[in-house]
């Protein structure tokens, strides 16, 4: 499993779509705060501080781990079907299961890194610009570390589901396409149907869809802990044994 | 008793219905070049890819290196190099981060194998640029390449030299001639090329719409070509009536240009033309014919070979 694991992060150090996702977020996570600055300035409004920056995108960093969870299943994974390169990973006397966690694991890995560049660029530049201010009252010190834990969590668990997808689909287009509608679409869908059903609001209230947006809250309840933990560990195993028997019963073309 | 290194028993794979692989009962000796022939659609890739694992089988078995079943198979195909419909490259990255990432995906240690095989297949010069400019020679050599990264004892090519110009072509047959040769690799080839698959195999496997119609050695196939005499005399239907009735032999055919094609007396040629210039014809054409691989190949199949 070492050496799957090696051979996946070679490829993920190489693969260009990886970088220009990771650049294209950091550039735009330089610009954001940037822009907001003079905005704000030209305005005569109080600047943002770091740890308002902070607190307001990590809810919002969701889309964010969506968009990089379709672009890479579609780019990393996907790719590697057109290119033919599947078939010599799939004969290379390795189990599927293995092949698959090793990929996972690495695709995880990635979608993590990207996760994590809106926040801490964004907030590391704002504090830069205006100080990083005062956490909100209430607020324990460790809400930086447990929101960039949470955001991590949250992106493995978007990840398992988006290999999934690639496996099913294994075309990249299709991948990007289907995971961008599936990610955007899933939460109005189920909040539409959770008004009718109430079994459906109970579902998506326990959802990591739901609970993604909830990581940078200020406070945190000890109730609402356990969910917050389980429901993205459960989400990862449940996608990544789809995907393994996906992908175990999949003729590689 | 012959040492095999695949051999499969009623290897069976439907398609809707169709079966793409019809009973299929194949064996590889070890050391063996094994010509895969068949036309497009008739089983060869299919057959490949389920030896590989990329394809399941939906009935019979498949023994590499006398191992069977699931788990043992998988294990056996760290023993096989594959490059199946063309090479599968990374387009992005250069000739060696390509090797480099299949020597990972191996758990091949030591980065030494990496310089060592793009010398062997002749890419050490390419340097920083990336698969996708290569030429189709180019990438076939680095497909084979990767195939050939943890010394496999087993090859299987579907394809190898297309797209290759002639001197890959000749280089190519070279390369697999040595690495059977020097280094006991067994190499199952699929090629259009019959022509050129008649220069390296020493066995080979005809496949039609499924089936494995004949496995034969290139011996065999030497000894089933039917060889003739062809004659071309002044007066053919003289030569005719010599052949009959100073030799004794009616296995003779005369074409519609005249010539004779003589099926018999292919060890006394000598005896043949004495009776002909006896006889006082003018022998205009006298030479040993047969047929070649594809002339076989297309009468095996009854039809043309569309290979």
């Amino acid at each position: 499993m070492y050496n799957l694991i090696r051979a996946e992060l070679f490829k993920l150090r190489k693969n260009g779509a990886f970088w220009t996702l990771l650049s294209t977020l950091f550039l735009l996570s330089l610009a954001y705060p940037l822009l907001n600055y003079f905005d704000h300035k030209s305005n005569g409004e109080p600047q943002m501080t770091g740890a308002e920056f902070f607190i307001t995108f990590t809810a919002s960093n969701a889309h964010v781990i969506k968009f990089g969870v379709a672009i890479l299943a579609g780019f990393f994974i996907c790719t590697e079907y057109s290119s033919g390169v599947m078939k010599t990973i799939a004969s290379s006397g390795n189990t599927r299961w293995r092949l698959f966690t090793a990929k996972l694991i690495v695709f995880a890995a990635g979608a993590m890194a990207a996760s994590l560049v809106f926040p801490v660029v964004g907030t590391a530049e704002v504090t830069l610009l205006s100080g990083f201010g005062h956490l909100p009252e209430g607020s324990a010190a460790s809400l930086i570390p447990r929101a960039l834990g949470l955001t991590l969590l949250y992106s493995a668990a978007f990840a398992a589901m988006g290999a999934m997808f690639a496996v099913l689909l294994t075309d990249s287009d299709k991948t990007v396409s289907v995971l961008l509608v599936f990610f955007m679409l899933m939460d109005t869908l189920w909040i539409a149907l959770g008004t009718k059903i109430a079994i459906v609001a109970d579902l998506h209230d326990y959802s990591i869809f739901k609970l993604s947006v909830e990581i940078g809250k200020p406070v945190i309840d000890s109730g609402d802990w356990p969910a917050l933990v389980l429901v993205p560990l459960l989400t990862m195993a449940l996608s990544a044994v789809l995907g393994i028997l996906a992908f175990r019963r999949k003729e590689i073309k | 008793m012959h040492e095999y290194v695949l051999r499969t028993n009623q290897l069976t794979k439907d398609f809707k219905g169709q079966a793409a692989l019809n009973k299929v009962n194949m064996e590889i000796r070890k050391g063996a070049i094994y010509g895969f022939i068949g036309q497009n659609g008739a089983g060869k890739s299919t057959l490949i890819r389920t030896v590989t694992g990329l394809a399941f089988p939906t009935g019979g078995t498949i023994e590499l290196f006398g191992e069977s079943g699931e788990q043992a198979l998988t294990e056996a195909r760290k023993r096989i190099g594959s490059m199946i419909e063309g090479p599968a490259l990374f387009p992005h990255m250069t000739a060696a981060e390509n090797l480099e990432a299949n020597r990972l995906l191996r758990g091949i240690p030591g980065k030494e194998c990496v310089a060592r095989m793009l010398k062997q297949v002749g890419l050490e010069g390419t340097g920083r640029k990336k698969a996708r400019n290569f030429s189709l020679g180019m990438k076939q050599r680095l497909g084979l390449a990767i195939a050939l990264l943890g010394d496999p004892e087993f090859l299987l090519l579907d394809e190898p030299i297309n797209g290759l110009d002639p001197t890959g072509v000749v280089e190519m047959r070279e390369l697999l001639r040595r690495l059977n040769r020097e280094l006991g690799i067994t190499i199952l080839i699929s090629s259009h090329i019959l022509s050129e698959l008649h220069l390296v195999a020493s066995h080979y496997g005809i496949i039609h719409r499924g089936r494995l119609l004949e496995q034969l050695t290139a011996g065999e196939l030497l000894a089933k070509c039917q060889h003739y005499l062809l004659i071309k005399a002044d007066h053919p239907e003289r030569a005719a009536a010599v052949l009959q009735n100073k030799l004794g032999t009616a296995d003779f055919e005369v074409m519609q240009d005249g010539s004779i094609k003589l099926f018999s007396c292919m060890e006394e040629p000598g005896k043949v033309s004495a009776a002909l210039f006896s006889a006082g014809l003018v022998i205009e054409k006298f030479m040993p014919m047969g047929e070649d691989l594809e002339s076989y190949y297309t009468k095996r199949i009854g039809g043309h070979p569309h290979v």
